[in-house]
Order: structure tokens, then C-alpha cells, then sequence
């Protein structure tokens, strides 16, 4: 396990310890299954996340792409779509949409922050100007649980976010293709010359984090009867602060889907943790900022101060 | 320079377009509010074009405002400091938030986008923190607020006394200096700036110093511009100040940018604003078109060629002009009664309702209603809208107020130019307006949801509230009003916690579920923001506890399954789409001279007007026997 990694995951075990003397009750199976299915939707975005901060670039437009997602996901529904097809037409919409962070970022050559700002912006204001923030409503009654009912509808989620995971840590660790991501991110020039296809490569991430946004948009819609008109505000700052808690390097080259599921864990169980200790909710921004840092400065720490790097940010 | 000029290619069409459709745009007056609007922005972006010159950037700045403007605040009113010693220590708070950023960027050589994404968390917690997120301090003296609102020889804002001596500082420094230069030089290769004898760690940590002065200043101006001190002061700044510097050229790898591209990159966003709101256009326009010249500009820099400069400024154009062709514009002053109403926020389902009984109202009697306003609740952005709608000229303003502090002010300035001023939904200060449409106070919503809730408990027992965000001003006002309501009737009944839920329904769902294993005794959940309780009844509802049930302030349309699931006992309410609906009546009497007690607002029939409250009736209680009935 890498420094980082391993901070995050010491501080999420001393977290779990402090509660499992304070409030045991946190440890009940309904309390740790409503954590798990909260925590999905951030889950997958994040391992999205991961993979683009490996590639050495950022997208800050996810939060967005989760809200056109999820109301495309409740007016597909309602137009009497049966949910597998409007499962794979979301996805679709995902996939676009990531195409066009990745083509603008790859053939304009424009840094990915800027490129996915404006999306962002575009993206959000586009849907605010269409629905007025009118809820989609009077959903039939197979969209929630995708007619499944709770529990079944439950253990589907939790599986498909699982079976995500496990899918992006393996393809990493055992496809060219990962290879060649981290190769991307380590050094892209160095890469061109190895003959990887660097565009492709960035191109091919924006698209499978336009799937993942989507996938989590559609997994956390059919949770309820109703789909709000904007949501997912905010939602790219959590995703990245899981990323970089979870040990990924900012400039690219380095992450791992592990220390990300760590992240989002961590960060996760810090809202419900509080509320279980008890502890004033006006703090809470207060206590995830100080984490994030301290996250940031531990591994700094073991690190010994050279020459090597830079302060750039991308 | 490519992309200063196509910049400046895109501001000329965008004023040229303007003074065409936007009414009155280009005054002097205009100009001048133009300019108050880009003040806190502008610092911010200034000193942001000094951050990322490095190489760097800064999440934190709007944060760090907020942090700011409630020292200086707390100081000022709990401490009582005198207002001068205040305002250094919150400009004091604004260097050592920079510095720390600094510090833990240098010493830890920690990458600026993960230390900053940690203050930007940290700075608004501690704000929110000290300030319980709740209160917001006002009452400054008049010439403190001056700063903000005043303005020098009659025509220029005051606040370019400060904007303008400290971003020519900002120039000097950055375009005439030697640590200018060596911003420039750490920018575009650090280990080279390093092997030149630059102080690296130093230079850095004076130019996040800076980024947080910046913030101090563009703290105090905001607070003196919307006359409160609270902890949602800034909120969305940072991103803004990065696209008016990334626009005006400014590269976010470093090395390249300057200050008077990144006024023109503010000038061209702000512009954007104003012209849309004055050419009565839907200001999400202006997210989209920022957005797209983002894309061109940089793109364009990225990959010159004439040919595609044409093109894509003819991109823009015809983006412009579809927007302008397909909403018909009333610019002139016609005949038609003008009345520009606005809600807290336009994206809230509340005012969505609000909205249809108003524009009910207008057709009926052949008005001209212009609606807008925030899309999140934010008292500055009303502010905006009320100087654009003075600008504009319109006949009558009804605006649902955010902030009485903050608002009251340019009412008053509106009412002077012969504009009148109704208030409906949440009240002004009664001198800045003419009427209020009243339709509950904050006390009768406090207490119906109070006995709504003791229904529920048969008085006796806990429970737990869900509220908007901690930092909202009514819901805040609610639940003090709850509490009186307790004490004085219900003294068996217990509040155990209270958890926000940033308007967001499954930010409500998850703290509900929480609420409901870490208080196993909480048989009720009070939802006071119209998000919060179909959330809450949800988390109920899948929680499988028959003991439980919900109530609170909602629409009857969100709700509806959940009353017919028995989740939801019931939901208090006034009619809102009838509140609307009453607004716009109200505008059109008033005007008419015809405002008196007994008036008859259309097909509402005969309305009481108590003093200058136009009453819209008692709130109703919405359950499984009525709720069928209500579309909204």
C-alpha cells in the first residue's frame, strides 16, 4: 500500500474505532447498508474521477452530467420506456456527453479544468433554462427499485456498484489498456513515443467517466418515486477530494481504485459519523476540510523535500 | 495576444447587440452599476491572475470571504469593537487565510488544487462553525455602507475608491516589477526559476497572501454592499473569478496572463449578465454563453487560424441571436403595465407555483411580468436584479426577500425614481416598500408546523427537525417561533436535533435515516424546506417504521404518495399558486389607486388590506382529504 493510501485507510480504521466505543449502534447492518447505498452514486463518480487523474487531467463537469442523467433518466421512464432500454439510453447520453470533454480536451488542446468548467456551467444552465427546476413526476410504478422492490432493488445497486469496482481495479491491473492510462499520466510525451495513442487514450477516459456519471445518476434516481429537477450540485469536489484522499496524484500517473474506495468511504462515514458522536453538524465542513489536508500533508511528510515536482497544478 | 483580441471582439458584439435590445443599457447609470457588480469579483480575479500565473490556483477565496465578513462582524457587533478595528482584523483574517494557504502549499509542497480544495472546505466550516451558520450580523453605520452603495459625485460608485488603486497595484506589481517577473518565471518552469536565484517558496507564498488580502477587501466591500456579515457570503466565487481570468487569456498552466485581459474577461461575463436581464432574456443564457466563450476563446488560442476566428464568432453571433429570436422581447415603453416580480430562487418548485398563478394573473389583465431572479437563494444576485429592473424602468417591483438587510436599500433607491414596491412571501424593511401580500408570518408557520407535529405525538414525545440549509434566514426565523410554540404549549414535546439538508432531497433522505436509528425515540420528523420532506417521508417509508410519521412545510404535488401512503400526516401550506396570482392583482390595483381594504383581485374575489398588508388568508392544512384537489 502507497503512503497516501494507507493514511486514508488509518484514518478511517481510528474513525470506525472511536465510534465502535462510542456509538456501537453505527455498526448495525441496516446503518452500514444505508451508508453503502448513500455512498454508491459518489462511489462510482469517484472511480470515474480516478481513472481521469490518472490520465493527468480533471473533470469538474460530472456534477452536471449526473443531473442531465437523472432527469433524463425520469422523463425516459415516463415516457413509457421499459428501464433496461432506458437504462443503456442514459448510459448513451453519458457517453456523449464524456465525448465531448474528451474530444475538446484531446483536439482543441484545451486543458481539461477549463474545458470542463465550461461544460459544467453550460451543461448545468442548459438544464435550468429546459426544466425550470420542475421535478419529473408521477414516475410508473416499475421505476423505483426498477420494480423490483426494496430489498431486491437494494442488493441491486450495491452489486452493480461492486461488480463496477472490481471490473475498472481488474481492467488496470491486467489490460494493456490500463498500461497505458498510467503511462499517459506518468509522462504523455514519453508516452506518444512508446506509440500509445495518448488522445485515444484521454478520450476513451472522459467517455467511461460520462458512463460512470450517468450509471450513478440512473443507480440513485430509481432509490426514489421522483426525480428533482437539478441535483448532483457539488457533487465533483466530493468525488475529487475522495480521489486525492484515496492517494491518487494530482498531476497524473499515480491512483488506485483501492485507496478511492477508501476515500469515499472515509469521507462518507465522517456525515453520518457525526451526527451518531453527536457532534454540532455546523462543524462539519470544518472536520472534512482538516482531513482532506491532513490526508494531503501525512504523506507529505514522508516524503523527503527535493527538487522533483512542481507546484503546477492541471 | 490572440485571445485578448478575440476577446475583445466578443464584448464589442455583445454591446453592440445590447444597446439594440436591452433597454436603457447603455447609460451612464447602467455603466455604473455594471461596475459596482464587477468590484468583489474583480479583486478576487486580479489577484486569481496572479495565482495562476504560477502555475497555481485558489478554490478557497469564496470561503475565505465568508470567514472574513463574519470576523469582522462578530468583532464589530458581539465583541464591540470599534467598526475601523474590525474591518483590519477581517482584512488580518483574509492575509493569514492566504498565508496558511501558502505555507502548507510550500512546506508540504502539496499540490494548490488539493490544499485549497481543503481551505475552501475549512474556511466556510469555520464560518459557518462560529457562526452556528445562522447569524448574520447588520445594522453598520451609514457610512460604512456608503462603501457599498454610495456613490462619489453623484454618478461613480464608491466602491472604485478601493477597486481601482488596488488593481492598478495588482498591474504594477505583476507588469512592472521584478517579482512580477519572477511570478512569470516560477510559472513557466519552477526548477529553472529556482537555478535563477528566485526565492520560489517565498514568491509563492506572497501571491496566495495576496489571493487572501484580496479576499478580506472584496469581504468588506460585499458586506457594506449588501449590509449583512454572514457565513454564505462568496458562495460560487471562485469558480467565477477562475473563467474571468482563464477568458482573459490568462493560461492555467502557467506563465502567461494579465491583469487588464482578466478585466476584460470580467467585463465580458458581467456584461453578459446585465445585457441578458436588460434585454429581458432567461439569465441562464448567460451560464451557457460564458461557457461557450470559454471554449472559443481558449480554443481558438490553442489552435489560431482566421478562418476559424470567423467562424466561431459567428457562432456566437447566431447563439445570440436564437436566443434573442425565440423569446419576443418588449423593450420600449409601451403601454402595457410592466411589473418585474422575483423569487428567492427561480429553480425552487415553490416559486415554480408561485410563478403560474402570476402568470395567470397578468394575462388576465394584459400586463407585461417579467420574472427573475436568483437560481440559488443568494442576497447579492437580488440586488442585481432590482438595480437592472430601476435601469429597465420598470412600472411596479414585487420581490420575495432573501435578506431584509440587504435589500432594503436599493428598494428605497427604486421607490425615490417613482417605481413601486410590493414584498410578498418574506418582508423588507416596511419604509422600502409599499405593500407586503401577506400571506403568513413566520409565526403562524412556526406554530403550524409545531401543532401539525404535536398532532402527530399527541403532544407528548420527541422529535426532529429537517431544515433547509443551517444559513437560511426563514427557516432560522421558523424554528425560533417552533421553540417559543413549545415552550409556551407543548412542554412535553422534545426537539433533539435539527439537520440541514441543503435543500436537497437526498441529502434529506440520508439524514433522516440517520436521525432515525441515532434517536430511536423520534416518532416525528418536521420537514421545513418543500425538498425535505418528500425526502424525509421517503427514508420512512423505506425504513419500514409505522411509528413514525413526517409533516412540515411542502407542495401537496411533491408530497401526494406520501399522504396516500400514510407517511405523511399532513403538510402545512398557503395556496401559492393564489399567492401569485394575488401579487400580480395587488400590482395592477396599486397602480391603479385601487389598493383599498375589500379589493377585488380577479377571480380570488374581495381581499383585506390591514394597514399596507394585502392578506392572502390563512395557511391551509393539506391531508388525505384534501390534497387530491391542489395541482401545485
Amino acid at each position: 500500500m502507497k503512503s497516501r493510501e494507507l493514511a486514508a485507510g488509518l484514518v478511517l480504521g481510528a474513525m470506525l474505532l472511536i465510534l465502535l466505543f462510542a456509538a456501537p449502534a453505527f455498526f448495525a447492518p441496516d446503518n452500514l447498508r444505508d451508508l453503502l447505498l448513500n455512498s454508491a452514486g459518489v462511489m462510482l463518480v469517484a472511480l470515474g474521477m480516478t481513472l481521469v487523474i490518472v490520465a493527468g487531467h480533471i473533470d469538474i463537469s460530472v456534477g452536471s452530467q449526473f443531473a442531465a442523467a437523472s432527469v433524463a433518466t425520469g422523463l425516459l421512464a415516463k415516457a413509457g420506456l421499459p428501464m433496461p432500454l432506458v437504462g443503456l439510453l442514459v448510459l448513451a447520453l453519458g457517453a456523449l456527453l464524456g465525448a465531448a470533454n474528451g474530444l475538446l480536451v484531446t483536439k482543441l488542446k484545451i486543458p481539461s479544468i477549463v474545458v470542463t468548467l465550461a461544460t459544467m456551467i453550460i451543461l448545468r444552465d442548459l438544464l435550468r433554462w429546459t426544466t425550470e427546476g420542475a421535478w419529473v413526476q408521477n414516475l410508473p410504478v416499475g421505476f423505483q427499485w426498477a420494480g423490483l422492490g426494496q430489498t431486491a432493488g437494494s442488493v441491486l445497486i450495491l452489486v452493480k456498484t461492486l461488480v463496477a469496482i472490481l471490473l475498472v481495479a481488474w481492467c488496470l491491473r491486467n489490460l494493456s489498456a490500463g498500461r497505458q492510462l498510467f503511462a499517459t499520466g506518468s509522462n504523455p510525451d514519453a508516452a506518444v513515443l512508446a506509440g500509445i495513442r495518448t488522445d485515444a487514450v484521454v478520450t476513451g477516459v472522459f467517455v467511461i467517466m460520462g458512463i460512470l456519471s450517468a450509471a450513478a445518476a440512473m443507480l440513485n434516481a430509481i432509490r426514489f418515486s421522483e426525480v428533482p429537477g437539478n441535483p448532483g450540485a457539488g457533487l465533483e469536489l466530493k468525488a475529487i477530494a475522495a480521489v486525492v484522499v484515496g492517494g491518487a496524484s494530482i498531476t497524473g500517473g499515480r491512483g488506485t481504485v483501492g485507496g478511492t474506495v477508501l476515500g469515499v468511504l472515509l469521507l462518507s462515514v465522517i456525515g453520518s459519523a457525526l451526527t451518531y458522536l453527536g457532534i454540532n453538524p455546523y462543524w462539519e465542513k470544518a472536520v472534512q476540510g482538516v482531513i482532506l489536508l491532513a490526508a494531503a500533508a501525512s504523506e507529505a511528510v514522508r516524503q523527503s523535500r527535493g527538487l522533483k515536482g512542481s507546484y503546477a497544478s492541471r | 495576444m490572440q485571445a485578448a483580441k478575440i476577446l475583445a471582439a466578443l464584448l464589442a458584439l455583445e454591446i453592440a447587440v445590447f444597446s439594440f435590445t436591452g433597454a436603457n443599457f447603455l447609460s451612464s447609470g447602467n455603466a455604473a452599476e455594471i461596475l459596482r457588480l464587477s468590484v468583489e469579483l474583480g479583486l478576487l480575479a486580479v489577484a486569481m491572475t496572479l495565482v495562476i500565473i504560477t502555475g497555481g490556483i485558489d478554490l478557497s477565496v469564496g470561503s475565505l470571504m465568508s470567514l472574513c465578513a463574519v470576523v469582522m462582524g462578530a468583532l464589530w457587533k458581539d465583541a464591540g469593537w470599534p467598526l475601523e478595528a474590525s474591518i483590519l482584523a477581517g482584512l488580518l483574517t483574509g492575509v493569514v487565510g492566504g498565508y496558511m494557504n501558502g505555507f502548507l502549499i510550500t512546506r508540504f509542497r502539496q499540490l494548490p488544487l488539493i490544499v485549497t480544495l481543503g481551505t475552501f472546505s475549512l474556511f466556510r466550516g469555520m464560518a459557518e462553525g462560529l457562526t452556528g451558520a445562522v447569524k448574520n450580523y447588520t445594522g453598520f453605520p451609514p457610512n460604512f455602507l456608503s462603501l457599498g452603495q454610495g456613490y462619489l459625485f453623484g454618478a461613480i460608485p464608491m466602491q472604485a475608491l478601493v477597486f481601482v488603486p488596488v488593481v492598478l497595484l495588482f498591474w504594477v506589481l505583476l507588469h512592472r516589477t521584478g517579482i512580477g517577473r519572477s511570478l512569470r518565471a516560477i510559472g513557466y518552469a519552477e526548477p529553472a526559476a529556482r537555478y535563477a536565484g528566485i526565492p520560489v517558496e517565498a514568491r509563492l507564498r506572497l501571491a496566495y497572501t495576496l489571493s487572501g488580502l484580496a479576499a478580506g477587501i472584496a469581504a468588506m466591500i460585499y458586506v457594506a454592499h449588501i449590509g449583512q456579515a454572514k457565513s454564505d457570503a462568496g458562495t460560487g466565487f471562485e469558480l467565477m473569478a477562475i473563467t474571468a481570468a482563464v477568458l482573459g487569456g490568462t493560461s492555467i498552466f502557467g506563465g502567461k496572463g494579465t491583469v487588464h485581459g482578466t478585466l476584460l474577461g470580467l467585463a465580458a461575463i458581467v456584461i453578459l449578465q446585465n445585457g441578458l436581464r436588460l434585454s429581458g432574456q432567461p439569465t441562464e443564457l448567460a451560464g451557457i454563453l460564458t461557457g461557450l466563450m470559454l471554449i472559443v476563446s481558449i480554443g481558438l488560442e490553442q489552435r489560431p487560424g482566421m478562418s476559424r476566428v470567423v467562424l466561431a464568432v459567428g457562432a456566437v453571433a447566431l447563439a445570440l441571436l436564437i436566443g434573442f429570436n425565440g423569446h419576443a422581447v418588449n423593450t420600449g415603453p409601451g403601454k402595457r403595465l410592466q411589473v418585474g416580480m422575483m423569487p428567492k430562487a427561480k429553480g425552487d418548485p415553490y416559486f415554480i407555483s408561485c410563478r403560474k398563478g402570476a402568470e395567470e394573473a397578468a394575462k388576465e389583465l394584459n400586463i407585461d411580468l417579467i420574472w427573475d431572479g436568483p437560481t440559488d437563494l443568494d442576497p447579492a444576485k437580488q440586488n442585481e436584479v432590482v438595480e437592472a429592473w430601476i435601469t429597465r424602468g420598470v412600472d411596479v417591483i414585487a420581490v420575495s426577500v432573501e435578506s431584509s438587510a440587504s435589500i432594503s436599500t436599493v428598494l428605497r433607491k427604486a421607490r425615490a425614481k417613482g417605481i413601486k414596491i410590493l414584498t410578498w412571501d418574506a418582508d423588507a424593511e416596511p419604509d422600502a416598500r409599499d405593500y407586503l401580500i401577506d400571506q403568513a408570518t413566520a409565526q403562524g408557520i412556526g406554530y403550524a408546523v409545531t401543532d401539525q407535529t404535536a398532532a402527530i405525538l399527541n403532544g407528548k414525545g420527541e422529535f426532529a427537525v429537517v431544515t433547509g440549509s443551517l444559513s437560511a434566514a426563514n427557516q432560522n426565523e421558523w424554528i425560533k417561533h417552533m421553540r417559543v410554540r413549545l415552550a409556551e404549549k407543548y412542554p412535553e414535546m422534545k426537539l433533539v436535533t435539527i439537520r440541514p439538508s441543503d435543500s436537497d432531497r437526498d441529502r434529506a433522505f440520508a439524514e433522516t435515516q440517520t436521525i432515525l436509528k441515532v434517536y430511536p425515540n423520534v416518532k416525528a420528523i418536521a420537514g421545513i424546506s418543500a425538498p425535505a420532506v418528500p425526502g424525509a417521508a421517503e427514508a420512512v417509508k423505506q425504513s419500514g417504521r409505522k411509528d413514525v410519521k413526517v409533516t412540515g412545510l411542502s407542495l401537496p404535488s411533491m408530497c401526494k404518495t406520501y399522504i396516500h401512503d400514510g407517511v405523511i400526516r399532513s403538510i402545512v401550506l398557503w395556496n401559492t399558486h393564489d399567492l401569485g396570482y394575488l401579487t400580480i392583482q395587488a400590482a395592477d390595483a396599486l397602480m391603479k389607486g385601487k389598493l383599498v381594504d375589500g379589493f377585488k383581485a380577479g377571480s380570488l374575489g374581495p381581499r383585506a388590506v390591514r394597514g399596507d398588508h394585502v392578506m392572502l388568508g390563512e395557511p391551509y392544512v393539506f391531508d388525505l382529504s384534501n390534497v387530491d384537489k391542489f395541482e401545485f
